[in-house]
């Protein structure tokens, strides 16, 4: 704008905004305030002590004195800085030789790892990994520019993670195909990732879609969740304190809910969710999509309450912003035949949005709802508009948070009758046989 | 004196039965007789952006028109009040700035460039924009 402006940011993303954000992604070495945390959603009483009586937590000098001085001090030499920045840190292809107990100990020390031993990526072994793709090493699979940084991850980077997480040689298209969506989710809250494998390559490498498909118990489900951690913190450049602020984290992030859909055992009708997003069912297919949250239906169906009315009671919980129910092929067929008769998965994902309500208060309650759709629905984008003048007007009115396109259905596991409600999105899925 | 006598001869003893291979010469340097092994790095080379300087400071506030943008962090009423609480401290004291609070169009991460062109347009002097966190 050509005029002097000044940053306000909370305690807890304000030294990523004077650091990390300057050096890799805006250039400018904008001035801050810091209010203290947390400022969204609190009462003007409190906002009132902030400015009236609190210090700033960048210069820690009362709020308005700061505010005025970063309008008035003159600028520093450093703030006059323009062109080509310092060169950044320069990373090796390899590093100096080590022992195997001080590569893990380095590893650490630097957190490219999720703190459970890694192998040591040797050259041998990075080059047993690229024998899985025709792919060359040097390949730019693809340009991370989030939190900025602009960094090329290659095939080679991704065999480097492949090996440290165990992974094996013929893992690797799929594990390639899966990076596409590296980095895992970040923000203040506890944003996470759902992998989702359709298609052959689920049984090609023996993934686990029949039993206990959540749990610790498939080496593959296993090694591709954790080789989109290690990417994450390496190539993504994910790391606590420094481009991360969440509170909380996820613990989702150590296995990013890997799971292959139970394709063979899907109710007549029901189609595999790749298909449903466009693909051949002979595709195979890697969709990563980005949540928060799952809950267990804990028990069985019981006879007296049909699934789709437990599940939808379930969904009340979720934001609306997403969702995908994950159901046993027991619970898919009761949904299936009759009398719930939901011939296919859009059948029920309508009906789902349809019947699941929560209040205009809870809907706009949550801040990421707030802080992603009011702006939209400001501007007038409905249904959001109408939604939204209801919090003055009749803030307990039943509204319906979801789309029908929202909803998605994924058949995974076998031998009971129980499911997952999640608000996790399902995204765009990638093909695996173009990483072969 | 006795000891240190005694610890010497210990250190003899231990060497001499390490170098009849009695004892494991690993126990004495455990870590200098594990082989070495190189790896490849997994680290990518983060690259900095070119830099912007600032824009020059105003010499005072008295008489200028500053704007107060809340960008939407936690939805438009999340910190609005504390860009009202920044008006009323200036109103107490200092009554001759003028404060202008403004919402960005969309939602934090989006660019508003409309609002940008009108605070220029319309003479403001400084803005101060958040509240992110």
């Amino acid at each position: 704008m050509g005029i002097p402006t000044v940053g306000a940011a909370g305690a807890n993303v304000v030294n990523y905004a004077r650091g990390y954000d300057f050096e890799y992604t805006n250039g400018m070495p904008i001035r801050y305030v810091g209010f203290p945390f947390p400022v969204a959603g609190q009462p003007k009483s409190v906002h009132h002590s902030y400015v009236f009586e609190r210090n700033d937590v960048v210069t820690d000098k009362p709020m308005m004195q700061a505010i005025i001085e970063a309008f008035t001090a003159p600028l520093t030499d450093k703030e006059k800085i323009s062109g080509r920045p310092p060169e950044a840190k320069v990373e090796p292809r390899l590093l100096q030789p080590m022992t195997e107990d001080q590569v893990q100990q380095f590893f650490k020390d630097n957190d490219w790892t999720d703190y459970n031993p890694i192998i040591p990526p040797t050259e041998e072994r990075v080059a047993a990994m690229l024998k899985g793709t025709s792919l060359p090493a040097d390949k730019e699979v693809k340009k991370l520019n989030w939190p900025g940084g602009d960094r090329s991850m290659t095939v080679e980077k991704v065999a480097v993670c492949a090996v440290m997480a165990g992974a094996k040689p013929e893992m690797f298209p799929l594990i390639l195909a899966t990076s596409m969506s590296v980095p895992f989710g970040n923000s203040t809250s506890s944003m996470a990732n759902m992998i989702l494998v359709n298609g052959p390559v689920r049984n090609e490498v023996k993934m686990n879609s029949k039993g206990n498909v959540m749990g610790p118990h498939n080496e593959v489900n296993a090694v591709l969740g954790r080789t989109f951690t290690l990417l994450s913190k390496t190539a993504g450049n994910l790391h606590a304190g420094k481009t991360t602020f969440s509170a909380l984290g996820s613990n989702i992030q150590y296995n990013n809910l890997t799971i292959a859909e139970n394709e063979e055992d899907l109710p007549a009708g029901w189609e595999p969710t790749h298909v449903l997003k466009g693909f051949k069912a002979t595709d195979s297919v890697v969709t990563v999509g980005t949540g928060w949250t799952y809950i267990s239906s804990v028990g069985e169906v019981q006879r007296q309450y049909p699934p789709q009315f437990l599940i939808r009671d379930y969904m009340r919980s979720l934001t609306g912003m997403g969702a995908t129910v994950i159901v046993t092929p027991e619970v898919a067929a009761l949904l299936h035949d009759a009398p719930n008769s939901f011939a296919t998965k859009r059948d029920l994902s309508r009906w789902l949005a349809e019947n699941v309500q929560k209040t205009v208060s809870s809907y706009w309650g949550n801040g990421v709802v707030s802080t992603m759709n009011a702006s939209l629905a400001i501007q007038g984008m409905e249904p959001l508009a109408s939604q939204y003048k209801l919090i003055e007007t009749n803030p307990e009115e039943l509204i319906k948070p979801f789309q029908a396109g929202q909803v998605n259905i994924v058949v995974t596991g076998k031998g009971q009758t129980t499911w997952f409600v999640t608000d996790f999105g399902v995204g765009r899925g990638t093909k695996v046989d173009d990483y072969k | 004196m006795k000891k240190k006598l005694l610890l010497c001869c210990a250190v003899i003893v231990a060497t001499a039965l390490a170098l009849a291979g009695l004892v494991p010469l690993t126990a004495q340097k455990k870590d200098a007789a594990k082989p070495l092994i190189t790896v490849l790095n997994p680290a990518i080379e983060s690259k900095m952006v070119d830099r912007i300087p600032l824009s020059p400071r105003l010499d005072t506030l008295d008489g200028k028109t500053i704007y107060l943008v809340d960008i939407n962090w936690g939805g438009p009423d999340a910190a609005y009040s504390v860009f009202e609480e920044i008006k009323a401290w200036f109103a107490q004291n200092n009554p001759s700035v003028n404060i202008v609070i403004k919402r960005k169009a969309g939602m934090y991460t989006m660019d508003d460039p409309a609002l940008w062109k009108e605070i220029k347009e319309k003479g403001g002097d400084a803005a101060l924009i958040g509240i992110s966190g």
